[in-house]
């Protein structure tokens, strides 16, 4: 009986237990279902008033002044999808007249003043990044009056902007839309791979130029800062084989032996003697080409009277210190930039480089930073690399065998032939003199006996 | 036949340390100025040969200046001070290389442990050792990590001139070397200053019968 009884208590408790359970389980499901609904995004009230029109599948396109076509419709799924998705419509477009919006026919010049009066609205809120874009050569173009450099909303459709970080496939980075040669040669090269096979481990486009702050590639020397960033152990890694391994780091940019395909070239670039940052034209006075045309006498590229001509003519102008050229070997192209091997099949073999007709000296170009930020070159011929005389303007750029001073080969050979010459010569004339030196020893040593002689009668006379 | 003990043993360690060192930097650095002329050995292996051997030959250095500088055998570097006996000394000795070695004439310079070198030696030695040593191992050193010494090479006007230096200096110890290897024929005997060099006696003769 007390078994039973005992049995159906058991019976009881688990009933209860699992009653619990049950309520539990239900109290859970209600708690987790209710904020999903409480913090989905939503649109405002007077948002959902926009989008009635304009995400309605019959909104008209916009025509501009310039005849170009430009969709008004935003897909509100994809607005509230976005990181602007609690901004208001009217955050942005705050001259949207509520009354006469969309009833009055407002005239729009074109597409790319559109983009350029909306530069403020951005502006307001992302401040880092407008000041940051500012400086950057892509602002510099804004400001010549470029009309393919890239405002905000080039880069970033304001109603469908996601997170910057997600960016699969890496096709619809922003950059790809401008710079397509370049993003193909990055989508085959050791990084644009490893991207798409290993995700975020790999830098994209802004890892390495940054977002906004983007300066020309091939000056200063922030890309190179930026390889590192990633490859830490890089500098450790080359000096354990790589003699002189702080100086080439100096002289040579990095896809120089890890794009084993580019061509490579010998970029002088004009640099402040002092504080070694490369010079940039000052805004409005046009400096580097009028001085460079001036000197080129010769036509084509400069020869080394014309470059000393122009540093000379150029420092002369120049009201702060003295220019000077700071050399670097680099590859001649964005394109080549970005074919990046895998480090096994980097460039190791000195010879490419070290030794008179290596073919990264064969194409020199004179660079100095023009003043939106873009390089400005002219050509250089390969001699002056080899001449004494450029020995002051090209003071800071010197690579053993390929650049070496023809002059001093001639100076080894002369002085060698010379001094052979004397060995030879007093070999000669010792030979020639000879048989007088023979004789003269013989008389020598007659008189030398002749006097013991004379010495000994002496001592026997004593 | 007399013998005279000249050449004391850490002179003739740092000489024979020299000399092989010089041939081997000579080689290496003719190799990597010019590897499209030589393939002796790759350009890397020059370069880190070229660099240990440099800095064996700037102890070696020392190990000379401070034999010198700490013994009274510093004599043998110290010129005549008196101008007039100087230069007659001088044009005795370009006299006898000039002239009268040809005809058999006694060297009229005899050298002792303290007084080894004729004056034209202790001027020769003086500019090498004193002046053209020390640059050509400071240029050299610089030469070897120019970014760690990058403030130094520009004060000297920047690598280009740092290395042109460093090759004038090449150019005139190739001479200096030629030269050295014929006059060391000039002894009274063709080997009697290598074998000098090797044993630290030096063979007194009457008067030069030498024929180099």
């Amino acid at each position: 009986m007390s078994l039973i009884l005992s049995r159906f208590g058991c019976l009881r408790l688990s009933l209860r237990a699992l009653l619990a359970f049950m309520s539990l389980l239900i109290l859970l499901t209600a708690m987790l279902s209710q904020p999903a609904h409480a913090d989905e995004p939503s649109l405002a009230k007077e948002d959902l008033a926009c989008q009635k029109c304009h995400d309605s599948a019959a909104i008209k396109p916009k025509i501009t002044e310039a005849g170009e076509s430009l969709s008004l419709h935003i897909s509100t799924q994809a607005f509230l999808a976005s990181r602007h998705s609690e901004t208001s419509c009217t955050d942005c477009h705050e001259n949207a007249d509520g009354k006469d919006h969309g009833k009055v026919a407002v005239p729009m010049k074109s597409k790319r003043a559109y983009r350029l009066s909306y530069q403020d609205a951005c502006t307001t809120c992302h401040k880092k990044n407008a000041t940051d874009f500012k400086d950057s050569v892509h602002a510099h173009l804004v400001k010549a009056g470029s009309e393919k450099a890239p405002t905000c909303s080039d880069c970033h459709n304001a109603h469908t902007q996601i997170n910057v970080k997600i960016v699969q496939p890496i096709a619809n980075v922003p950059c790809a839309n401008c710079h397509q040669e370049i993003f193909k040669a990055y989508s085959g090269d050791v990084h644009g791979l490893e991207r798409v096979a290993k995700g975020k481990s790999a830098p994209l486009c802004a890892d390495c130029h940054s977002a906004h702050k983007i300066q020309a590639a091939s000056l200063g020397e922030g890309i190179k800062d930026n390889c590192f960033g990633c490859h830490k152990d890089a500098v450790a890694k080359h000096e354990i084989w790589l003699p002189n391994a702080g100086r080439h780091f100096q002289a040579i940019s990095c896809p120089v032996c890890h794009a084993p395909d580019a061509q490579r070239r010998v970029n002088l670039r004009l640099v402040d003697s002092a504080g070694r940052k490369q010079i940039k034209e000052v805004l409005g006075v046009p400096q580097f080409e009028r001085l460079a045309q001036a000197a080129n006498t010769s036509g084509g590229s400069l020869n080394e009277n014309e470059l000393s001509s122009f540093l000379k003519e150029f420092n002369v102008e120049q009201s702060s210190g003295k220019a000077i050229l700071s050399g670097r070997l680099e590859v001649r192209s964005g394109v080549q930039a970005h074919q990046l091997s895998v480090k096994e099949k980097a460039l190791k073999d000195c010879r490419v480089c070290h030794q008179v007709g290596a073919t990264p000296f064969q194409s020199v170009v004179l660079t100095m930073a023009g003043e939106d930020g873009r390089p400005l070159r002219h050509g250089v011929e390969k001699e002056v690399l080899n001449s004494l005389t450029a020995m002051g303007s090209m003071r800071g750029f010197y690579t053993i065998g390929s650049s070496r001073i023809k002059l001093l080969d001639y100076l080894l050979v002369l002085v060698l032939l010379g001094v052979l010459c004397v060995p030879i010569g007093h070999y000669t004339v010792h030979r020639m003199f000879k048989s007088k030196r023979e004789q003269r020893l013989a008389e020598r040593a007659q008189s030398a006996s002749h006097a013991a002689k004379l010495g000994a009668n002496d001592e026997h006379k004593v | 036949m007399q013998k005279i003990y000249i050449h004391p043993l850490p002179v003739r360690i740092w000489h024979w340390i020299n000399a092989i060192g010089f041939l081997t930097l000579i080689a290496t650095g003719i190799q990597v100025r010019y590897m499209d002329l030589f393939q002796l050995m790759s350009f890397r292996t020059a370069v880190v040969v070229h660099n240990y051997i440099g800095f064996v030959l700037i102890a070696n250095y020392f190990l000379w200046f401070g034999f010198y500088l700490f013994t009274d055998k510093i004599s043998v570097y110290l010129p005549e001070m008196n101008p007039k006996k100087y230069f007659e000394d001088a044009w005795r000795q370009i006299k006898f290389y000039g002239y009268g070695i040809f005809l058999g004439d006694e060297n009229p310079h005899h050298p002792t442990i303290y007084h080894k070198f004729n004056p034209l030696q202790i001027m020769m030695y003086q500019i090498i050792m004193l002046l053209a040593v020390p640059i050509m191992f400071g240029s050299g050193l610089l030469l070897w990590d120019v970014k760690r010494f990058s403030a130094i090479v520009e004060f000297f006007g920047g690598v280009r001139v740092v290395d042109t230096v460093h090759v004038l200096m090449f150019i005139v110890f190739c001479g200096f070397l030629l030269m050295h290897l014929y006059l060391i024929t000039l002894g009274p005997t063709r080997f009697a200053h290598i074998k000098a060099m090797l044993t630290g006696f030096e063979e007194k003769h009457g008067y030069s019968n030498n024929e180099p």
